[in-house]
């Protein structure tokens, strides 16, 4: 909204200088955008709250300057000369939607000289950016602009059968608007018809056959109210927002439906000439029944934490145009909102008024609250622990968009086979889709720094992923399920992505590989997996087994395929992965239990054990870990090793180094050759390996 | 006792100053550097040491400017030594067998970085967490209840509208699903679920439809704060936002309300904070509007509650210098790595 100052001072004895009203109106509730001289004038721009439709013109905000600065008010009093006939005999007016239109007033004026405006109307018009069009439609505009209430003037004679009709429009029906554009209307917007069709969108924009031109004598004068709803169909749905639209969408004040007409009246026939016809013609009621509001006075302190006196507080409301009535109680006040301020009728309604007149700045800064405790929730610091562990390793964390393109969201997902949801409109340009997975996302990130001329963008991004419930869900929440995920791309082997999640495993306390002794806690097993955009072979997934719940998988991972590499444009070899915190979260809920770490020496035993190449080192560990037990401090693989002419064509050999120490005593060389004895029987058995050397 | 001559001081400052000037310019290794360090530094028997003697037996009104130029002398000496020794050992390092040239690089350890938006929140947590503040999150695709009715966006609100929202093409049976548009909808999630005293950050991605400029994008980050206790007042929350505002920024800032207006909070204020002598608006805030407090439940006679809201993008984009906020969705590592 921008306000012209002189014109503002019409109403209200102004400030000595504009930044003083800019103040006191910024810091009660009008922000403030700009301040622009125009000629002998002042542009002040203010934003106005959806709120507030009564500071949408100049009497509403002078209304605030008078209060804030506690000076009269003087609003004009129009009482234009009636001669001539009847209006009412001369237009009639049917509502046939009342609930999109409860009240329409409707002035004749016959006998108008259209021309140019005079130049007070030209350059206060101007002042507030509105180009002068002639001087009917210009009173329409500033009367608009001075109490917020948009009016409408249509050449009488072309309106077809002396009969105004608001009604809904027919889908499809076609209207042609000033601006000479033609639009097909539908069923939620209001037209007002004459008695062959629609001669305006109402509270949008008039129709170009009835506008006013030169040649027009007569005079049609509406002013009238129409719901929010339909008037936001029409500006959104056409995209034909106007200053009518804004205003009725959030709702004038209804008294000025006919305080405005009046004013029009008065003013086209000062600067228009022209007589005015006897009365109105009027349908409907207006819609006006302003809220009855009971204030307890010790309200205000309980909400603001600042004492208000009793009486500054029936001041300010008074000055705002409340209306006391007797209450019960000497300190139980009952308030009358005032017809413009239909935002008002609760108590906390109030309670806001009263605080913005008296100002935040009374409002202390010192108050103290008690101190309570807070912890971070499990998911918080699984998150906190998986990103130490990547950014500790080297990578940076990506922030990737969670609605995709169609051919991003094509590639399969780790989390589920259902298709991606969509969205409307487009998140940006091309992209609708939920994403199932942030690889694709974090694929193409690292593909971008390649075009850029990085290549080693090593990258990670813990986001949401959204997966459509398969339909037999059984009575689920929400249709949506949104994995919390970790996803993973930087350049290098298997080995070097499969280390940095176990490491962000070992982080989040979930023991990596084939953990501890057999059967205690949960356990993660790594198996192969054959999945886009992963190459064959040297993928896998990882599966958590838990005692008393089926096994799920918690990560997949592996060496991102060639033809992956060609459509993201990475360089290299790249290596991907990604996590489902969520279903890794219990781990960091679980309690440490530590274990002692022994006083007594350590023994190191080196096997070498052959077996056949298809063997997985994941069983040869399973063994050595099940058979070894409470000694096994550590077991490493140092080396596979592979060598037909030594080992043999189609076997390897797995070198292992064993740490092996006892809590309880020093282990003798003894004991640590029957437990590598029993190691060595047991992968014999399971896995056919044989010592080698 | 004759006082000794001020001249004659100064000339036998001036001997020594040269004298070991030319001695320290002379030596080539470490023993004849020891040998000069010990003819004229020697803490014991060195030559400066028994001029400093001397210095006692200057006549009082002597004693002042005989002091500072031994001190000078001292001073000039000292680093004429120092210099002598750096040559000496970089000289004769050069030729030792296991020396290395120490302005060869390191071998890099190469350093991760969070992304600024985490860091921004992150700090916000940290110190709401310190004011007894829980982290919370929720789900991202919401429902009509949670993203509109508890927060008093009745049906025919503008904020409503299709074309402000991402909507999904799924519903849960009649109630239309969008992406939410704000995280005050996990506040809703947990007041339904627990009662006053409250004190929670909900975060998160939010999203709205907005053509992606330097300071839009239609995927944005929201950190709420909301407190329910007893007797809370706007002085509470003017307080906390205080605190708040000193710890973010450092030093000792002041907040500012102007009045504004959102659909959940009544008064509802825009928060401006002192930053770099200026008011910046740092969010919204207000008291929690009682319709929302009846609509999870509690007792708006009972309980009263004040919530706040950042947008992280701004916070960030102003506390690092950048000047527009795709950058932040860029992922370039080249700016990745800068944090």
């Amino acid at each position: 909204m921008i306000i012209s100052t002189n014109w503002l001072a019409d109403y209200v004895q102004l400030p000595g200088t504009v930044d003083d009203l800019v103040e006191r109106l910024l810091m009660s509730g009008l922000n403030h955008e700009s301040t622009t001289s125009v000629g002998d004038d002042t542009a002040v721009e203010i934003e106005v709250t959806s709120n507030r439709p009564d500071c949408l013109g100049h009497v509403g905000v002078a209304r605030e300057a008078a209060v804030l600065f506690g000076r009269p008010l003087h609003v004009p009093d129009p009482r234009p000369l009636e001669a001539g006939g009847d209006a009412a005999q001369s237009i009639t007016v049917e509502i046939h939607s009342p609930e999109i239109c409860p009240c329409y007033v409707a002035r004749v004026i016959r006998g108008v000289r259209v021309g140019p405006s005079p130049h007070w109307l030209v350059d206060r018009l101007a002042t507030v950016g509105i180009a002068s069009v002639n001087n009917v439609v210009d009173v329409t505009n500033y009367v608009m602009l001075e109490s917020g209430q948009p009016l409408h003037a249509f050449d009488l004679a072309k309106i077809r059968g002396g009969r105004i009709v608001v009604r809904r429009a027919v889908d499809g029906e076609a209207f042609t608007a000033i601006n000479h554009k033609t639009y097909a209307l539908t069923e939620r917007m209001c037209v007002i018809a004459d008695a062959e069709g629609p001669v305006a969108l109402a509270g949008v924009m008039g129709g170009a056959e009835t506008e006013i031109t030169v040649s027009t004598t007569d005079v049609l004068l509406e002013s009238a109210q129409f719901a929010p709803l339909p008037v936001r169909a029409a500006a959104r749905g056409l995209v034909l927002a106007s200053g009518s639209s804004y205003r009725f969408e959030r709702g004038p004040d209804p008294a000025m439906v006919e305080w405005s007409s009046r004013r029009a009246a008065a003013l086209i026939l000062e600067i228009a000439g022209g007589t005015l016809e006897h009365g109105r013609s009027v349908a409907g009621e207006l819609a006006c029944a302003p809220a009855m509001i009971r204030l307890a006075a010790e309200r205000v302190g309980e909400i603001l934490g600042i004492d208000v006196a009793d009486a500054r507080q029936r001041q300010i409301l008074t000055a705002l145009g409340f209306v006391e009535e007797p209450g019960k109680a000497p300190h139980d006040h009952r308030w009358r909102a005032p017809t413009w301020r239909r935002d008002c009728w609760r108590e906390i309604d109030l309670v806001e008024e009263i605080a913005r007149i008296e100002g935040y700045g009374r409002v202390p800064e010192d108050a103290t609250i008690p101190a309570r405790p807070s912890e971070l929730s499990s998911r918080e610091r699984t998150v906190r622990r998986a990103d130490e562990v990547l950014v500790g390793a080297g990578l940076c964390e990506a922030m990737t968009r969670s609605v995709v393109t169609e051919s991003l969201a094509a590639m399969p997902s780790p989390w589920g086979e259902s298709e991606p949801l969509t969205i409307s409109p487009p998140l940006v340009r091309g992209a609708d889709r939920l994403r199932r997975s942030l690889l694709p996302s974090l694929l193409e990130a690292r593909g971008g720094n390649v075009a850029v001329g990085v290549a080693d963008a090593d990258l990670f991004e813990i986001a949401r992923a959204y997966i459509a419930w398969p339909g037999s869900q059984s009575a689920p929440a929400s249709p949506v399920e949104e994995p919390l995920l970790l996803a993973v791309v930087v350049g290098g082997d298997f080995a070097h992505i499969k280390g940095l999640a176990e490491g962000v495993f070992t982080g989040l306390g979930v023991s990596g590989g084939a953990g501890g002794s057999a059967g205690a806690g949960p356990r993660l097993r790594y198996r192969p997996l054959d999945l886009e955009p992963f190459v064959r072979g040297r993928a896998a997934e990882v599966m958590l087994e838990q005692a008393g719940r089926p096994a799920e998988r918690v990560a997949v991972m592996g060496e991102v395929s060639a033809a992956a590499v060609d459509r993201f444009g990475l360089a290299g070899p790249v290596v991907a992965a990604e996590l489902r915190l969520d279903r890794l979260e219990f781990a960091v809920a679980s309690e440490l239990s530590l274990v002692k770490p022994s006083d007594f020496p350590a023994v190191q035993r080196d096997v070498n054990l052959v077996v056949d190449e298809a063997v997985a080192w994941g069983d040869v560990e399973d063994a050595i870990r099940l058979t070894a037990g409470d000694v096994l401090e550590t077991c490493r693989l140092v080396q596979v090793w592979e060598d037909a002419d030594r080992l043999g064509a189609g076997r390897k050999s797995f070198v292992v180094a064993l740490t092996l120490r006892s809590g309880s005593g020093t282990l003798s060389g003894e004991e640590a050759g029957r437990v590598v004895d029993a190691v060595v029987a047991e992968c014999g058995r399971r896995v056919a390996a044989v010592l080698r050397g | 006792m004759t006082a000794v001559p001020l001249d004659s001081f100064r000339a036998e400052l001036e001997r020594l100053r040269a004298d070991a000037e030319s001695a320290l310019s002379a030596a080539t290794d470490d023993a004849a550097l020891e040998v000069a360090r010990v003819e004229f530094l020697g803490a014991r028997s060195g030559r400066l040491k028994a001029i400093q003697k001397s210095l006692g037996g200057l006549a009082g009104a002597d004693k002042p400017t005989g002091g500072k130029q031994f001190n000078e002398a001292k001073n000039a000496i000292t680093a004429s030594f120092e210099a002598a020794r750096t040559r000496v050992l970089s000289s004769s390092g050069l030729q030792g067998e296991s020396a290395i040239d120490v302005t060869l690089p390191g071998s890099p350890v190469r350093l991760g970085h969070l992304h600024p938006l985490t860091r921004t929140i992150r700090r916000v947590q940290e110190i709401m967490g310190r004011l007894g503040f829980e982290s919370v999150d929720g789900p991202e695709v919401e429902d009509q209840w949670h993203n509109f009715e508890a927060l008093a966006i009745p049906a025919e609100h503008p904020a409503r509208d299709p074309l402000d929202n991402f909507y999904l093409a799924v519903a849960r049976g009649a109630d239309p699903l969008l992406l939410r548009s704000q995280t005050s909808t996990v506040q809703i999630r947990v007041m339904e679920n627990r009662d006053p005293p409250l004190r929670i950050v909900s975060l998160g991605r939010v999203y709205r439809p907005d053509t992606a400029d330097a300071t839009h994008y239609p995927m944005f980050h929201q950190v709420e704060g909301l407190l329910v206790e007893p007797g809370i007042t706007m002085a509470h929350l003017k307080s906390v936002l205080r605190l708040f505002a000193s710890s973010f920024l450092g030093g000792d800032v002041h907040v500012r309300f102007r009045p504004s207006f959102f659909p959940f909070t009544e008064p509802s204020v825009e928060v401006d904070m002192e930053w770099g002598g200026r008011w910046v608006e740092m969010g919204g805030a207000g008291m929690v509007d009682p319709a929302v407090l009846e609509a999870v439940g509690y007792d708006p006679d009972t309980v009263s509650g004040f919530a706040f809201g950042l947008g992280v993008e701004r916070i960030a984009a102003r506390r690092y210098g950048v000047d527009d906020i795709r950058d932040f969705y860029r992922n370039d590592v080249r700016f990745l790595r800068q944090f």
